[in-house]
């Protein structure tokens, strides 16, 4: 919106004297506007999501990069090919308190992980906490590659979500540094790197071509069973370095997952028509969980056995830390249903849509 | 290495009902490529270049693998592609990308919490005016920034992770940028001024050749440009929040610009024509840069702001040329660093900075 301001109107002539043209002194969006900091929490996004720079529109015509509320120039490059132009591909309610939260809790792998307190370990538990490493530091920067190709496809007016997206892509640039750190600061090394399929194939991460879809599989299925995972660090850190990285780590994935979550939500409720669409996402993500490509709590790959070892306490209680790693397994999927429920497609659970095997994990 | 997955044994393991689990393979134990690594935390904790010993510090001329396999970790077969571009050093690398990282972290901000926004008092109109003009035209500079790198990071091979690092961060400062910016033309009894019409951001956002050239427009000539803006915004503000404001801008833009002309200076070294070719594109960029000069939108607010309001835009203006002179300056300075020409090339509009 352009609004005229009348105080500058008599200030053209003194400015063509000084040489100034001025003509863009009166193109402006909605002028008067006076966002407050709010307490301890100092001037957040929300604070500025008032009058016209508040909420976007449901669809977005800026194909110019325009910051959303800035006055337009008819003259200005067609220049952003933006493929996400619908608020409700992209959109959620929360995104800028999120955003600001992953300000505010943002960590440091060289200085606030206690590495002074790492001690040299069993080889077998020094081997298994470096393959779970090196699994770790290879999956998570999926989630740093992929949401920065969303950035840049995504309309300036839903620069909420947007925002969030670059925290994140942050959190899983020191998620890759600080497992990489694990590995190779105990005398140990990396190790065997995933021999599954993570990524390049038709469902994978990489590949979406929508955001809900891509959504769907990072926040929601990926980082839904790592965050399990990362939670249970207690039972497989050997020392208060490992417990304040997975401690964290955790932090951070769960403000990935409330991302998802909260996005889904909204697609489910503005976008009701897509849901079966999105059921579709989920039969394939579900079918990815016990499979298990990205999930290190999957049965049968070198990351379930090195976490069976963690979880033991040592190769020699191997069966015991598989019974815990069974646990996790539980937790996941229930994890899992309760996300999906919060994010309104609960009734794939009650219509014998949901994935049978996975729905064995929740029994009990 | 065998693509096969071996038969394994069955058991029973006994839970709160019995199920059938593999046999354990325990194969992966052996499977690393060196063992017995020990990286040490120095004086400022344990850096990613700290991880640099051995067969990890090992940083290849030209990295085959396209997928995200770690540097250094035990390769296994039948992983598919996922198209990685960029797999050869002299195409991203900078020496110091990884204690450009863990400085960006050690640095970090938060323009919510960090900016003494109470200090902010209502300014004449004209300079309010001016104010938010330039804060719409950082905030979307800043949006430009950080979608190109967005798009870039995905074409970035794996075995040069310290950059994929660095460039994370550069892209989490853009994104503080945009916010910050936007965040002070909404919290004084402004709003957002006019857009930019783009000339230069287009050009930027075009450079999709190669990540060198897109380094060489968004960090050598706009990153050089946007630092000046910065450091003469914290000469020049009108209160301590835009202090505050500017000053931690500058230093997290005088980071990105090391790791450009870094970048750029190792390209030119590594490969033959690559300061003809830099030339060639400059030749182009700063006319094109001089053309978006020439809109009143960029220079006339900050003559307001660095001059105190319209009265005094002639000093402002004059302040506005200073600021230009010490851009070309050390722009012209950085070029030669690098190893690029420019000579009779560059364009005059610009060089008569220096002779203000």
């Amino acid at each position: 919106m352009t609004t005229t301001n009348d105080n500058f109107n008599g200030i053209q002539e003194y400015a063509n004297d000084q040489g100034l043209k001025l003509d863009w002194i009166d193109q402006q969006g909605e002028w008067g506007v006076k966002a407050s900091a709010d307490g301890q929490k100092g001037l957040t996004l929300s604070d500025t999501q008032i009058g016209s720079y508040g909420d976007p529109a449901p669809t977005s015509d800026n194909m110019t990069g325009k910051p959303r509320g800035a006055a337009s120039r008819p003259n200005a490059y067609r220049i952003g090919g933006y493929q996400v132009r619908t608020k409700s591909d992209i959109w959620l309610v929360n995104a800028a308190m999120l955003y600001e939260e992953g300000l505010q809790r943002q960590w440091s792998s060289a200085t606030d992980v206690p590495w002074e307190t790492i001690r040299p370990l069993p080889d077998d538990v020094e081997r298994a906490q470096c393959q779970l490493a090196t699994f770790l530091t290879e999956v998570e920067f999926v989630a740093a590659d992929v949401p920065g190709r969303w950035v840049a496809g995504t309309s300036p007016d839903y620069f909420e979500p947007r925002m969030f997206l670059i925290t994140q892509i942050m959190d899983e640039s020191r998620h890759l540094d600080v497992f990489r750190k694990r590995a190779l600061a105990n005398g140990g090394g990396l190790m065997q790197r995933p021999n599954v399929t993570t990524s390049g194939t038709v469902g994978s991460i990489d590949l979406s071509r929508d955001f809900t879809e891509m959504s769907s599989r990072l926040h929601i299925s990926g980082e839904g069973a790592v965050l399990t995972i990362f939670r249970m660090g207690e039972l497989m850190a050997y020392n208060e370095a490992e417990k304040r990285i997975y401690r964290l780590a955790a932090q951070d994935e769960s403000r990935h997952v409330a991302f998802g979550v909260m996005h889904m939500r909204y697609l489910a409720e503005t976008e009701p028509e897509r849901k079966e669409e999105v059921h579709e996402y989920l039969d394939e993500g579900e079918r990815a969980l016990v499979a298990g490509n990205q999930n290190p709590a999957a049965r049968d790959t070198a990351q379930s056995e090195a976490l069976a070892i963690l979880l033991g306490g040592g190769e020699k209680n191997y069966d015991e830390g598989y019974r815990k790693l069974l646990a996790i397994r539980k937790r996941q999927a229930k994890e899992y249903v309760q996300r999906i429920r919060s994010a309104g497609f609960g009734e794939r659970f009650e219509n014998g849509r949901a994935l049978p095997e996975l729905m064995e994990y929740v029994k009990n | 290495m065998s693509n096969e997955r071996p038969v394994r044994g069955r058991r029973r393991l006994v839970l709160d009902e019995n199920v059938e689990v593999s046999e354990p393979s325990l194969e992966w134990k052996a499977r690393t490529l060196q063992w017995g690594t020990r990286a040490k935390p120095g004086k400022g904790g344990l850096k990613i270049g700290d991880l640099n010993v051995g067969i990890y510090g090992e940083i290849p001329d030209h990295w085959e693998e396209q997928t995200r396999m770690p540097r250094g970790a035990y390769p296994m077969p039948g992983v598919p592609p996922i198209g990685i571009a960029l797999r050869s050093k002299r195409d991203l690398w900078a020496d110091n990308a990884a204690d450009l990282y863990e400085e960006a972290i050690q640095r970090r901000w938060v323009p919510a919490t960090d900016i003494p926004w109470d200090t902010i008092e209502p300014l004449p109109d004209d300079v309010e005016a001016a104010m938010c003009q330039l804060c719409t035209e950082l905030s979307q500079c800043a949006n430009v920034e950080f979608e190109t790198i967005g798009h870039w990071l995905q074409h970035m091979s794996f075995g040069y992770h310290e950059v994929k690092l660095f460039l994370a961060s550069n892209m989490f400062d853009a994104g503080r940028h945009h916010e910050a910016f936007r965040k002070r033309a909404l919290s004084n009894g402004g709003g957002l001024g006019l857009e930019s019409r783009g000339e230069v951001n287009r050009m930027i956002l075009e450079s999709k050749g190669g990540w060198s050239e897109t380094s060489l427009l968004l960090h050598l000539l706009r990153g050089t440009f946007i630092l000046n803006v910065y450091r003469y915004g914290e000469r020049f503000a009108n209160n301590p929040a835009e202090k505050v404001l500017f000053g931690l801008a500058m230093q997290d833009k005088a980071r990105h610009i090391a790791y450009g002309i870094q970048h750029l200076r190792y390209a030119v070294t590594h490969k033959d024509d690559k300061a003809l070719v830099f030339e060639r594109l400059l030749n182009i960029g700063e006319r094109v840069f001089v053309r978006e000069l020439q809109e009143p939108a960029l220079l006339e607010p900050m003559a307001i702001v660095f001059g105190g309001g319209i009265e005094g835009a002639t000093v402002g203006m004059e302040r506005v040329r200073r600021m230009m002179a010490d851009w070309v300056r050390g722009y012209l300075s950085m070029t030669e660093w690098i190893g690029i020409q420019r000579g009779a090339a560059f364009p005059k509009e610009l060089a008569q900075y220096l002779e203000d």
